[in-house]
């Protein structure tokens, strides 16, 4: 009575298969692995990335007047354009961080924070060549008294970060 | 939401838009949108130098630009020492005289956020700052 007429006893064929099926789950295992550690990766560096300008942002958010001087002091814009960037670039960073953390148009998010960060590099370069005397805003007083080297170490750190970033996010898609 | 690069851009930049509009009209009182400093904070080298007897010199510039060289009369106080010097000015100020602050050019700010500190936590009136600063003085005088 114990028959069970319904259950087919494993054949060599149909056990070759199931043992074919654990390898080939076994094989999918090891790229979601890779995909799942690269995906954390792509959080934690777009995590301190979007720290970074969300607290720059915030800073220069907070004293438009002081950071539409710091605008002008690199002597490349006329008084009212540093005023409009002023009021505009905090929010533009604070959007954009906001919109690495929480994968809301992170594409352009990034693009938008290379593009800005290649420019204040370029800005502050320019203004070193030429001899000015200014201090950056780029963290309102805390970057006030920074050296040429420091502001240059960070502006680079950063655009690594975001470029990081960027290829991780197209490779995790192409996984 | 699925978008182009482009628009995604395009999206964040018109959002961030708006809370900087709300923050410009919020701000209109406080900043100038023809001049950095208004014109009747500002002093040329020759008005200044009109003002004679009346006026406290204030460089705002660090210890080492003031000791190579300043206006002659001129009182040191920047703000790597500002509580240290400050006494020192204060002393120096009567009720009626004009105070002009410098720094090295035009492109630094020293001069400016020594005299809102100066107008501000010390209550001095009448505070002014140099057009031009330590350059244009050296231009004139040379």
């Amino acid at each position: 009575m114990n028959h069970t007429p319904n259950v087919q006893r494993p054949t060599p064929k149909t056990f070759a298969s199931g043992q074919l099926n654990a390898e080939v789950s076994a094989e999918s295992a090891q790229p979601s692995l890779k995909y799942r550690s690269l995906k954390v990766f792509c959080w934690l560096l777009a995590l301190v990335a979007a720290g970074i300008f969300i607290y720059a942002g915030a800073i220069k958010m907070l004293d438009p007047v002081q950071f539409a001087h710091d605008v002008k002091n690199f002597q490349i814009l006329p008084w009212p354009i540093s005023v409009a960037l002023a009021f505009y670039l905090p929010w533009l960073e604070i959007f954009c961080g906001f919109g690495l953390i929480f994968r809301f148009f992170s594409r352009g998010a990034i693009s938008i924070l290379t593009v800005l960060i290649v420019v204040f590099t370029l800005a502050t370069a320019a203004a070193k060549v030429r001899g000015l005397d200014i201090t950056c805003g780029c963290f309102g007083h805390a970057s006030q008294h920074w050296s040429f080297p420091a502001h240059l170490a960070t502006n680079l750190g950063i655009l690594a970060a975001l470029l990081a970033l960027w290829f991780s996010n197209r490779l995790a898609r192409q996984m | 939401m699925k978008l182009s690069l482009t628009r995604q851009a395009l999206v964040l930049a018109a959002l961030s838009l708006l809370p900087a509009v709300g923050e410009a009209i919020y701000f209109r009182g406080k900043i100038s949108w023809q001049s950095p400093i208004p014109l009747s904070e500002m002093v040329s080298v020759d008005q200044a130098r009109a003002w004679g007897e009346d006026v406290i010199w204030v460089d705002a510039r660090p210890d080492a630009d003031f000791g190579r060289d300043h206006v002659p009369g001129a009182l040191s106080l920047n703000e790597d020492r500002w509580n240290q010097l400050l006494p020192q000015f204060l002393a120096a100020w009567s009720p009626g005289k004009k105070v002009v602050v410098y720094c090295s050019a035009e492109s630094c700010d020293l001069a400016r956020e020594a005299a809102e500190r100066l107008r501000k936590e010390a209550q001095v009136p009448d505070v002014f700052v140099l057009n031009g600063g330590w350059e244009a003085w050296v231009k004139k005088n040379r």
